[in-house]
């Protein structure tokens, strides 16, 4: 019986696996109430903080601190999704958020294509040297960058602009973005670049009309890995933009609920908020969701060449 | 041919161009910047006025924060990486077994990994109030003992890592694809010698999952020496230091609150004193490597 309900929402779900018959041995009844036992905590672990970050979202602001505190809202107070995004400007943060991560993602996946494509399709020398390069600076900790680049972009002028954000995205971005683009194009037979420059194709378009279309599970794997280290990124925006009109949603989340001034945050505010900011990585995620296990599989092998 | 292999040159090196350009400007120029900064008194604004190694002087001998942030660091990466390995494994194993639903299961174990971490974050920070909180709230409910978590001392550190552990479907989903790929006829094999789950685990699983198991020794000790949205959002190092990692340290002194002067040429020791306990994290593993983990053989 209680394996109904979770049965029907399976298939929702791409398959990804042999759908080998359980061995219909000896009718393990305790094993599988055991199992459905702890699938039900798991679940719960995961999904109860989710609802009840809703329950507080439709609460009254006062509502919130009742105490003993009640797990539904008494009065459901829906106008907490106009009033708490207003209250901290979310369509610009939004906004802003958008057009940081989209072209970070568009610099990150475009660059590091093209650098995959060098490193496994051309010959130059340096190829092995800059490849063993790229893959090396993985492992240098992001923070060592941190204050030399800071100001660097205060000479420039680009502290407090979002420069410091994007540019970066462009000139290679992620060096694991150019590791697994090179993974990736080494797996294409070469016969196909022979036939596309006997036909008097150039790099260029092999790269853009041949390539492009063949790599499309390796590039959407980082458009989405991309998307969400920037959607996600806080300590950059945080410590290269100063007015609070530029920030990404990250820093303007984060500073709704630092009280000012010994102010109490809005807690219903917030949550109601914070489930709209949950939302796109949350619709990536649910749409792409074979790209995510795909990439992160790849991420788990990468020590085997 | 030759012809040929020039213009492959040219064109590899337009199209590697960008990421030469980016390993420049953002890997090679801030480490050797960075390393003159930590030999130096430097405050963004006049010009860094050299002082040996006084930072580091000033750090291990003077500083009354430095070592608490260095055990605070050590605390947090102890507490954390263990227990994610131990769990997503766990998870992962769990996962990997035929039932209807387990598909689900997965998903949401997974689910947390996906949400944008200062969304989580921050409803953690709620979830632990000790008043109104959800955490406190069902502890009452099952009358078992509730805590200040983020506001106790002893309680804040294992509270922060708890919050980072709900992000552990991450780890789940790495050891799930180990776990796939490890060949079905070594488990039948020795089912037909009869051998009992706990040797299968100890005489197959980990040693054929022990590569990935490595990968992930170094990647989450490195990712967890540099926490930093978590203990700057949940409790922004306090109550008194027992939060303040190093990195909360670093962004501290060097990017201070308005009104105090930043310490850039000390944070960048304190960057130094990190990067260096990296490398050590990732030579003493791969130092063991030989010891522990399965390889086939196969030298390239």
């Amino acid at each position: 019986m209680t394996t109904l309900p979770t049965e029907a929402a399976a298939p929702v779900v791409p398959v990804t696996e042999p759908p080998a018959p359980r061995p219909p041995k000896k009718p393990r009844l305790i094993g599988t109430t055991a199992w459905y036992a702890t699938a039900l905590f798991i679940c719960a672990v995961m999904v109860v903080p989710l609802l009840w970050m809703i329950t507080i979202g439709l609460k009254s602001r006062t509502a919130v601190f009742d105490i003993p505190p009640k797990l539904l809202p008494t009065e459901w107070t829906w106008s907490n999704f106009v009033n708490g995004p207003e209250a901290i400007h979310f369509p610009r943060l939004l906004l802003n958020s958008t057009v940081i991560t989209a072209l970070s993602v568009l610099g990150g996946v475009l660059t590091a294509m093209m650098a995959g494509y060098a490193l496994a399709r051309l010959r130059f020398p340096g190829r092995k040297l800059w490849f063993y390069l790229f893959v090396g600076s993985m492992l240098l900790p992001g923070v060592v960058g941190l204050i030399p680049l800071f100001q660097l972009y205060k000479n420039i002028g680009w502290y407090d602009t979002w420069l410091p954000l994007i540019v970066p995205a462009f000139l290679g971005g992620n060096p694991l973005f150019i590791f697994l683009a090179r993974q990736y194009f080494l797996a294409i037979p070469y016969s196909i670049d022979e036939a596309a420059k006997i036909d008097g194709a150039g790099h260029f378009r092999i790269f853009t009309q041949v390539m492009l279309p063949l790599t499309r599970p390796a590039w959407i794997t980082m458009a989405i890995l991309a998307f969400q280290a920037s959607w996600n990124d806080f300590l950059n925006p945080l410590v290269y933009l100063y007015s609070s009109e530029k920030w990404p949603l990250s820093v303007g989340m984060a500073s709704f609920i630092s009280a000012f001034a010994g102010q109490t945050p809005d807690w219903s505010y917030y949550m109601a908020t914070n489930l709209l900011y949950m939302l796109p990585p949350l619709i990536v995620f649910f749409a792409a969701q074979r790209y995510f296990i795909q990439g992160l599989g790849a991420l788990g092998s990468t020590n085997q060449k | 041919m030759s012809r040929n292999a020039g213009s492959d040159v040219k064109a590899a090196y337009l199209f590697i161009a960008p990421a030469i350009i980016g390993f420049t400007v953002f890997v090679v120029y801030p480490l050797i910047r960075s390393f003159y900064l930590s030999l130096t008194r430097y405050n963004g604004l006049t010009d860094p006025v050299f002082v040996g190694l006084g930072n580091f002087r000033r750090l291990f001998t003077v500083d009354p924060a430095f070592w608490p942030s260095l055990r605070a660091t050590g605390y947090l990466v102890l507490l954390y990486v263990p227990l994610s390995l131990v769990l997503g494994l766990a998870l992962a194993m769990f996962c990997n077994q035929r039932f209807a639903g387990v598909r689900l299961v997965r998903t949401l174990a997974y689910l947390p990994v996906v949400l944008p971490a200062i969304a989580t974050i921050t409803l953690w920070k709620f979830i632990m109030n000790p008043q109104v909180g959800l955490l406190n709230t069902i502890l009452e409910r099952l009358h078992l003992p509730t805590s200040l978590w983020l506001q106790s001392p002893a309680m804040s550190m294992p509270s922060v890592v708890l919050v980072m552990l709900w992000g552990v479907g991450g780890t789940m989903i790495i050891f799930l694809a180990a776990l796939q790929a490890v060949p079905t006829e070594l488990y039948e094999a020795a089912r037909v010698d009869g051998a009992g789950s706990a040797s299968v685990f100890f005489r197959i699983t980990l040693p054929m999952i022990s590569p990935i198991m490595l990968l992930q020794v170094i990647l989450q000790t490195t990712a967890a020496l540099q926490t930093f949205n978590q203990p700057k959002i949940l409790t922004n190092g306090g109550p008194g230091f027992s939060t303040n990692v190093l990195m909360l340290s670093i962004y501290n002194n060097g990017f201070p609150n308005l009104g105090r002067i930043p310490q850039l040429g000390y944070a960048s020791a304190q960057v130094w004193v990190l990067f260096i306990l990296i490398i050590a994290v990732i030579a003493l593993t791969a130092k063991f490597t030989s010891l522990w983990t399965y390889s086939d053989n196969t030298p390239d």
